[in-house]
């Protein structure tokens, strides 16, 4: 009885000070959604100004940016690209990050699980040029091309986080399977890969956040075709003599609603953790 | 079984995620001769795509791409180290251009007629912008912009002030401007390129035209050159907002709109900006004048579009018959109407009203280039500007100017040094 | 037995191989192309002459690029402790019985996903217009002006704006890492009288030390190389203040024509990250191993 009473209370404060938190957040959205729903003359510097509702709430400023960025054609891209990295990152990470988290033991493992970590703190525009040039020389400067070096780039961050989320998974799972004779394959498969829910939907949010938002790669890798993704097409918002940041905001707002979304899926599965249940 | 699966899914996967690829690439290869332009000025966009528009539906032998992407300097770098030259580039005429050309990337394109319609200040212009002096012609100077002072007409007329054509008569109307109330300038310094626009604009009077130059050659300083340049510049900060170092190029160009000042040191390119705000404002320019007297007054332009055919393009005659559609006077007008620019041919064009106080020195050809267009981008002398004007000490910035130049430019005048001396050997 | 510990490491061997041929063809071998261009006076493009180690001679007397590691090193350390505290914190409090939690958690993650014109635009006005007017309001001086225009005060722009976007992925991290702590704890915990404070010091923290070393790692890396924010915020103003080393290698390099020097200041950084993160897993990995 006491217990409980004692988690309501402090659940109260927690809610206080998470609305409180909660307007760091607030704030910069209705500044973004007020200011994608007015005209340019209708920005000023006043603050008063900048914070007033728009004078008609019209969805001008929307079509016409979903007509600048050729909206449907640039979030196919978008989804496809996103969509095809973490599909094949959390396959192919996964299975880098169980074969280095179970052998950390062995010094072969331990070095390749250095040396791929540590392709994370190579700065991009020391591989730009060469990127640029062996992608074009290997027929890669299309999309596929920047998938594959996508699940390049994120392999480090993702391989740390399945490896580390190995550490809490008993080894006790996979010796059970052994005694029957499985083979570590399909172990991996159908004990591991499922119990790793919560970290694949970690691994999905994350990839995929930083993909959606990605100019520089499709920039670089693709430049001179006339396909686009999402940031590639809002590049034209902006320009060093001018920026139309009222289309500009319109389409982010836009372009946001994907992404939320399938965090929020993803998020029910990072809840969920099956690791609670199966160890016992 | 299941690896077996889990196989063929991811090979189904991604074959569906080529399909669309494959699609996208080899089109149009109806027999006409493609010409591929990419050009720097994404704001241009909309025009370019009308080009592309009449082009091709007048010319049955020739097809023409035109993009205008954001951050084309990174594509087109991009592209030739993969050796993927577009036919023509559309560059400005700054540092970028002096290195294509010393790049041999460019062409000559000093055969192709339109040569005899430019201005002639534009073409020496970009003579000047070679590092060492090379043969032949590589850009065909399209539009220009200029820089100096952008001034609310309304607000002038209202007040009866008048256009100042000195230094001194600059200063008293910034007081009379002041003493009424209203600020007379606004800055963007938090933007460090906007530091240049001033700079660039009082130094076409105040240092010699080609002071980068003298100094490769060993010939001058830029603490002996920039002084006075230097000087003027920090007595115009009182003029402006309390912290102009707070404000962005976007906060000043909506200040300017909504009348908070009478005067913004800007280039012409600011206009759209402006006018998105307040499309009713009034905006008309006079020249900078940073002099004492009124003779040696001179106009700061440059040019801010032009087109080079690159060595790799396949067909020449293809490209000239673009760049012929291109430099028609029709087409021409129309990016001057949308882009509030100057054109860098001759010709009778109608300029836009905010140009009404630079046309007399933009018809008699009296101008000259922005000092900035010689300046290495990596040296970041916006940077060192904004540095200057926070701390206001001209002795440092200008030492800091000699020695950062020498360091960032350590290889251009070991070139312009042995080019010297092996012209000095001929002779 | 022998026979099964075989085929474990044959396995894994096949797992390991193809992976790592692809990350070594995408990650190494261009890392490799790209430090040549170290020992050139390359401008990214053009032809280019061998210049030994000047380049390399010339970082260490440059003091642009001193500034820019001395910056970037006090961003990332103070930024990394900003944001490692709070979304403990958060993940903490969006991971207890709360009402609306997934509005909660979809909510503190929007500012990871808004693109970085928007950001740039309203935390500049921010600084720049509101912070000041309240300043006004409330008569405290120190914020009257914009602490963006100010060379000394601007990097604390910088890492708020690094912390307020970055704290949503972390609190990720870390609840996916709670994730793991079994009920079982607590209810045992529970029985020994830990609550609060000592129940989080005692049985939580302990058990989501991994993904508190990751989170370390992941963000002193990305605090290093900071980039998007710098650009979006001040582009390395007011005086130069604010130069990262990626905005300084991006800039000069890839805009500008400094592309061999600058590749040379790369490839530094990257020894300078890489032994400063293996330094921090080594430690966080002894700290494993004493619980």
């Amino acid at each position: 009885m006491k217990n409980t009473s004692t988690v309501g209370k402090s659940n109260k404060t927690v809610m206080v000070l998470l609305i409180l938190g909660l307007s760091t957040i607030i704030f910069p959205l209705y500044m973004t959604v007020v200011i994608a729903f007015k005209q340019p003359s209708e920005m000023t510097n006043s603050i008063s100004g900048i914070l007033s509702l728009p004078k008609v709430w019209s969805l001008d400023n929307f079509r016409e940016a979903m007509e600048v960025t050729d909206f449907w054609n640039s979030l196919k891209n978008s989804l496809l690209i996103s969509g095809l990295t973490v599909g094949l990152s959390i396959l192919i990470h996964s299975l880098m990050g169980y074969t280095l988290g179970r052998n950390k033991s062995s010094k072969f493992y331990n070095f390749v699980y250095l040396f791929i970590v540590s392709g994370m703190f190579v700065p991009f525009a020391i591989l730009m040029m060469p990127l640029a040039k062996q992608t074009a020389e290997m027929g890669l400067a299309n999309w596929f091309g920047v998938i594959l070096l996508y699940v390049v780039f994120y392999m480090p961050m993702n391989v740390m986080l399945y490896s580390g989320y190995l550490t809490n998974i008993p080894l006790a799972l996979e010796e059970a399977a052994r005694v029957d004779g499985a083979s570590t394959w399909l172990t991996y498969w159908k004990i591991i890969f499922p119990i790793m829910r919560p970290m694949h939907a970690t691994v999905a949010v994350i990839t995929a956040l930083a993909v959606w938002n990605d100019v520089m790669t499709p920039l670089i890798i693709m430049a001179g075709s006339s396909e686009n993704t999402l940031p590639l097409a809002q590049l034209n918002f902006q320009s060093q003599f001018g920026t139309n940041y009222n289309l500009a905001f319109a389409s982010y707002l836009l372009s946001l609603i994907p992404i939320l979304v399938f965090y929020l899926i993803c998020q029910k599965q990072i809840l969920n953790g099956v690791v609670n249940g199966a160890v016992k | 079984m299941r690896r077996k699966g889990a196989k063929s899914l991811a090979l189904a996967v991604s074959l569906a995620a080529l399909a669309p690829f494959v699609q996208g690439c080899g089109n149009a290869s109806d027999g006409r001769i493609e010409v591929e332009i990419v050009q720097y000025k994404p704001e241009a966009a909309n025009y370019f795509k009308t080009v592309e528009e009449a082009f091709n539906a007048s010319h049955k032998d020739i097809h023409l791409t035109i993009s205008s992407p954001n951050d084309a300097m990174a594509i087109l770098k991009t592209r030739f180290i993969r050796e993927d030259y577009p036919d023509i580039i559309g560059i400005g005429g700054d540092i970028n251009y002096s290195y294509f050309v010393d790049a041999d990337i460019l062409a000559d394109i000093s055969g192709y007629e339109g040569m005899q319609e430019v201005n002639e200040g534009y073409l020496e212009i970009a003579e000047a912008l070679e590092l060492v002096p090379v043969d032949g012609t590589y850009i065909l100077p399209y539009a220009a912009n200029a820089a100096g002072i952008l001034y609310n007409r309304e607000m002038f007329e209202e007040h009866g002030w008048q256009i100042p054509e000195t230094w001194d008569e600059l200063l008293a109307l910034c007081d009379e401007i002041a003493a009424e109330g209203i600020l007379p300038f606004y800055f963007g310094f938090k933007d460090t390129w906007t530091c240049l626009a001033p700079w660039n604009a009082m130094a076409v009077e105040l240092a010699p035209a080609d002071t980068t130059k003298q100094v490769n050659k060993g010939q001058t300083t830029f603490s002996a050159e920039y002084s006075e340049l230097a000087e003027k510049y920090m007595a115009l900060l009182p003029y402006g907002p309390s912290d102009p170092f707070a404000y962005n190029y976007n906060d000043a160009c909506t200040a300017f709109a909504r009348g908070e000042s009478a005067m913004y040191p800007i280039g012409s390119y600011a206009a759209p900006q402006i006018l998105s705000v307040n499309p009713e404002l009034k905006i008309d320019s006079f020249v900078m004048p940073a002099s004492d007297g009124k003779e040696g007054r001179t106009l700061n332009s440059g040019i801010d579009l032009g087109f080079c055919v690159t060595k790799d393009c396949k067909n020449k005659e293809a490209a000239y018959e673009v760049l012929n559609f291109l430099y028609a006077d029709e087409t021409l007008q129309k990016y001057i109407d949308a882009q509030t620019s100057v054109p860098c041919k001759k010709g009778n064009f109608q300029l836009s009203s905010l140009l009404d106080g630079m046309t007399e020195f933009i018809e008699s050809g009296n101008m000259t280039d922005y000092q900035d267009h010689y300046y290495p981008s990596e040296m970041s002398v916006d940077a060192l500007l904004q540095t200057f004007l926070i701390e206001q000490d001209k002795d440092a910035f200008l030492k800091n100017f000699d020695t950062s130049w020498q360091r960032y430019n350590r290889d251009i005048i070991r070139m312009v040094q042995e080019y010297e001396a092996a012209q000095k050997k001929a002779k | 037995m022998s026979k099964h510990e075989n085929e474990r490491k044959r396995t894994f061997l096949l797992i390991t191989i193809p992976i790592l041929a692809l990350f070594i063809c995408f990650n190494t071998i261009p890392l490799i192309r790209g430090a040549m261009y170290s020992f050139t006076n390359s401008r990214g493009f053009g032809s280019h002459d061998w210049v030994g180690l000047r380049n390399y001679i010339d970082l260490f007397s440059d003091a642009r690029v001193g500034k820019s590691y001395l910056f970037t090193i006090k961003l990332a350390l103070v930024t990394t402790v900003v944001v490692n505290v709070l979304s403990l914190i958060l993940a903490l409090g969006l991971n207890s019985k709360i009402r609306a939690k997934g509005f909660f958690r979809g909510a503190y993650f929007l500012p990871n996903i808004l693109g970085a014109l928007v950001v740039g635009y309203i935390f500049n006005y921010f600084f720049t217009y509101i912070v000041p007017a309240l300043a006004d309001l409330t008569g405290i001086q120190a914020l009257g002006s914009s602490i963006l225009s100010s060379p000394s005060k601007a990097w604390i722009g910088v890492m708020i704006v690094c912390a307020w976007q970055a704290i949503a992925m972390n609190t990720i991290i870390y609840i996916s890492g709670l994730q793991t702590v079994p009920e079982d704890v607590y209810e045992a915990g529970g029985l020994d009288g830990a609550t609060g404070w000592k129940q989080f010091k005692h049985l939580t923290f302990p058990l989501i030390i991994p993904f508190f070393s990751i989170n370390m790692v992941l963000c002193v890396k990305n605090f290093l190389m900071v980039f998007d924010q710098i650009i979006a915020l001040t582009k390395g103003g007011p005086a130069q203040s604010t130069e990262s080393i990626s905005y300084l290698i991006y800039n000069n390099g890839m805009s500008g024509g400094q592309f061999g020097f600058q590749s040379a200041n790369a490839v530094v950084f990257f020894i300078v990250i890489v032994v400063i993160s293996v330094a921090q897993m080594k430690f966080s990995s002894s700290k494993e191993e004493q619980l």
